[in-house]
């Protein structure tokens, strides 16, 4: 069952096209990595994926998207916003729900940010906000997993154990991210992207890490590999 | 080879900067004839060295009840920041939505504090009604577009990342208003310490603050007491961090309360006909077309004051740029020894707090009624505002070539770097120094603020009122052209700067 298809889409910003006539198909329940240098499209394409799934997606964004001033307690809490009334949104800023509380302490702690809940996010680490942001698209409950490179600023360690937490809760994953081998081992399927184009698209058993090189413009050179290897 | 390019020639940035500044500085000078800057005064040393000596040497003991002055400039200042930004605030929320509300805070923020004093007084007497509602009304049109724009320069991310359905009220309260939350409190907090200056004028209309003190004791020469009160005006200013401190905001507003008044009995017949009929020109409420020429020409001449209202501002702003550029590396770490450099900063605080119808008033006792006083207190107090800011712009800055001498950091390492935003900084300023032009008639010199003056002391409410729609069109004309002057990109956008 096809999750959504994109037939010869022209997608982008305003009148910018980034991606001219993409044609894709992406399958309810399979995990898809999303690959390709800053500035091939990924981030437009997840962002139309986003509008088109709407509601039935957790949304991670690239840079995390916080709000510094907020506790971690607020800024999970923000992924069910649109689930209460305005005025229960406000009690809440001022006096943290039971039911709320309980539930985002749960979730905090299988992230590893026990004993967070209220420090502001201003005076946590890089990973620590990475792991906000990712508790903050876990308490959407979705189907659907979005996340805009979720593991950007965690050390490979983490990175899998997180990728392992978004893949159970999670039916369906597609998450853009730049950790080659991770994106080999754990995904079902992976679509490269370069210059707005689909330039890879196949079961990740296919691939080998000599696949995904040519996504670089310095393609084949081993260069590439060991800074590959630097960062998964 | 080829030739170097002539005087001012070429492109870059800087130069055209450059270019800008002295055309408008040539313009200055060009019309400087026709300002009226004689030296009235027989012995203008004289009384400077006696105002020094009041400075110096300040009669406290002489002070009559100067704690209830001192409370009433704080209460009312408190109350009108905080009247002013209640109101600002939800206009800032559709501030970029409604033409018709930017064209309201646009006119009422046109109109100095005092005028609305003014008018306010003549239905609301000597009161805190007058005194809260001449602070509040001109600060909400400040506040509103000024929390608009940091509003607007709230980073998007947050808002984006919030799940699709999230209702308005809350996206506002979880990812706007905390993003934005430090920057507007600290606007809140300079615009009170503008309030503070603004409560001690409010005595030159008659209301008892500080101000009132102050006026009196100048005109009559009583310069020990007026020295006096000036001190304690400054140590107000300069202990406003411990006094005006977050936690003591609440316990001071509710002092505050006990200590405004006197409260008006509100006639409000009087009012509806003040509202009605004093403040339009009689041919227009009866209809009489025709009947409005003989009323326009009753008018006060109308172009030599709107002549002299635009020279003043020129040249306040041609004399802020020169004494900005002359003052700021006296407050600067790049330049002097440190108790150097405490004296200039000292210098900028005072000049800076001072409000600049007192230093007015000062250089008008000393060198008698023309341009000239008012000219000296709008360059000085604005110059120092910009120096000030600039100097802090500076030490923010690493000197890429050590052991240059003074001149060589000054001309290649800093200025360059500093220039657009010290323009930017003159840009924001010159519609201040429009308002402040405007008022200065209140003393004497003949801009427009004089015929409005005028006009109120004649009850002369209907010329007064048209006279003060003529100020608000005029400074929003000058708002617009220095918004398209302004130095774009510059790397300091403090709205704590305007």
């Amino acid at each position: 069952m096809p999750l959504l298809t994109f037939d010869s889409a022209d997608l982008g910003y305003g009148t910018q096209v980034v991606l001219p006539a993409l044609t894709l198909s992406l399958e309810a329940g399979e995990r898809v990595a999303l690959l390709g240098q800053s500035g091939a499209g990924k981030s437009t394409l997840l962002a139309e994926i986003r509008r088109r799934l709407g509601n039935t997606a957790a949304w991670c964004p690239q840079g995390y998207g916080l709000v510094p001033l907020l506790s971690v307690y607020h800024n999970i809490y923000m992924g069910q916003l649109e689930r209460h009334t305005a005025l229960s949104n406000l009690c809440n800023l001022l006096k943290p729900r039971r039911q709320a509380w309980q539930a985002i302490e749960t979730l905090a702690g299988e992230l590893g940010l026990e004993g967070l809940l209220r420090r502001p996010v201003a005076q946590l680490s890089g990973g620590q906000r990475q792991r906000v942001a990712i508790a903050r698209a876990f308490y959407q409950q979705r189907e659907v997993f979005l996340g805009d490179e979720p593991l950007a600023s965690v050390d490979p360690h983490q990175a899998l154990r997180l990728l392992a937490h978004i893949q159970t809760r999670h039916a369906s994953s597609i998450v853009a991210l730049h950790q080659h081998r991770l994106a080999l081992a754990h995904f079902d399927r992976i679509v490269g992207l370069r210059d707005g184009r689909v330039v890879l698209n196949a079961p990740a058993c296919e691939l080998t890490l000599a696949h995904l090189d040519a996504l670089y413009p310095d393609a084949g050179k081993s260069s590439r590999e060991t800074e590959v290897d630097a960062t998964t | 080879m080829s030739a170097p390019p002539g005087l001012l020639q070429g492109t870059s940035p800087g130069l055209t900067l450059a270019r800008r500044s002295l055309a408008l500085t040539l313009l200055c000078l060009l019309l400087l004839p026709f300002a009226d800057l004689r030296i009235i005064a027989v012995d203008p040393w004289g009384e400077l060295w006696r105002m020094v000596q009041g400075f110096v040497w300040p009669d406290f003991v002489a002070l009559e009840s100067p704690l209830r002055a001192i409370v009433l400039t704080v209460s009312v200042a408190l109350w009108g920041t905080l009247i002013g930004a209640l109101l600002g605030f939800p206009l800032a929320l559709i501030f970029h939505r409604s033409r018709l509300v930017r064209a309201f805070c646009a006119f009422v923020r046109a109109i100095h504090e005092l005028f609305w004093a003014l008018l306010f007084l003549q239905v609301f007497g000597l009161s805190a009604v007058t005194a809260l509602a001449a602070l509040a009304i001109p600060y909400a049109g400040i506040f509103a577009k000024v929390y608009a724009e940091i509003l607007e320069l709230t980073p998007k991310a947050p808002t984006e990342a919030l799940p699709a359905g999230t209702d308005r009220l809350s996206r506002f309260l979880y990812a706007e208003l905390p993003l934005a939350w430090e920057r507007l409190a600290s606007y809140t907090r300079y615009r009170f310490e503008c309030a503070m200056r603004a409560s001690v004028l409010l005595g030159f209309v008659g209301l008892p603050t500080l101000g009132f003190y102050l006026e009196s004791a100048f005109r009559e020469g009583r310069f020990g007491e007026a020295g006096a009160l000036l001190w304690l005006f400054y140590a107000l200013v300069a202990t406003l961090q411990w006094w005006g401190h977050r936690r003591l905001l609440l316990p001071l507003l509710i002092g505050a309360l006990f200590f405004l008044g006197p409260w008006p009995d509100v006639d409000g017949d009087l009012l509806w006909r003040f509202v009605s009929h004093d403040l339009w020109p009689a041919p227009l409420l009866d209809g009489n077309l025709a009947g409005l020429g003989p009323w326009l020409s009753s008018l006060p001449d109308l172009l030599p004051a709107i002549g002299n209202t635009l020279l003043l501002a020129l040249m306040g702003t041609v004399g802020s740029l020169i004494l900005a550029l002359l003052l700021w590396p006296l407050a600067s770490v790049h330049f002097g020894r440190p108790w150097q450099r405490f004296g200039g900063r000292l210098l900028l605080v005072v000049l800076r707090s001072t409000p600049e119808l007192m230093l007015a008033f000062i250089f008008l006792l000393m060198l008698g009624p023309s341009m000239l006083p008012a000219w000296l207190a709008l360059a000085l107090h604005n110059g120092a505002v910009i120096a000030f800011l600039v100097a802090r712009h500076a030490d923010g800055l690493t000197i890429g070539m050590a052991g240059l001498p003074a001149s060589g950091r000054y001309a290649y390492e800093l200025l360059p770097r500093l220039y657009p935003n010290l323009l930017a900084l003159l840009c924001y300023r010159a519609e201040v120094i429009m308002r402040e032009t405007a008022l200065l008639g209140m003393l004497g010199v003949a801009t427009l603020g004089f015929y409005i003056d005028s006009s109120f002391q004649y009850l002369m409410f209907d010329h007064a009122f048209f006279l003060l729609l003529v100020t608000a069109a005029l400074n929003i004309a000058i708002d617009a052209i220095s918004r398209r002057f302004r130095p774009r990109e510059v790397p300091l956008d403090d709205p704590c700067s305007r």
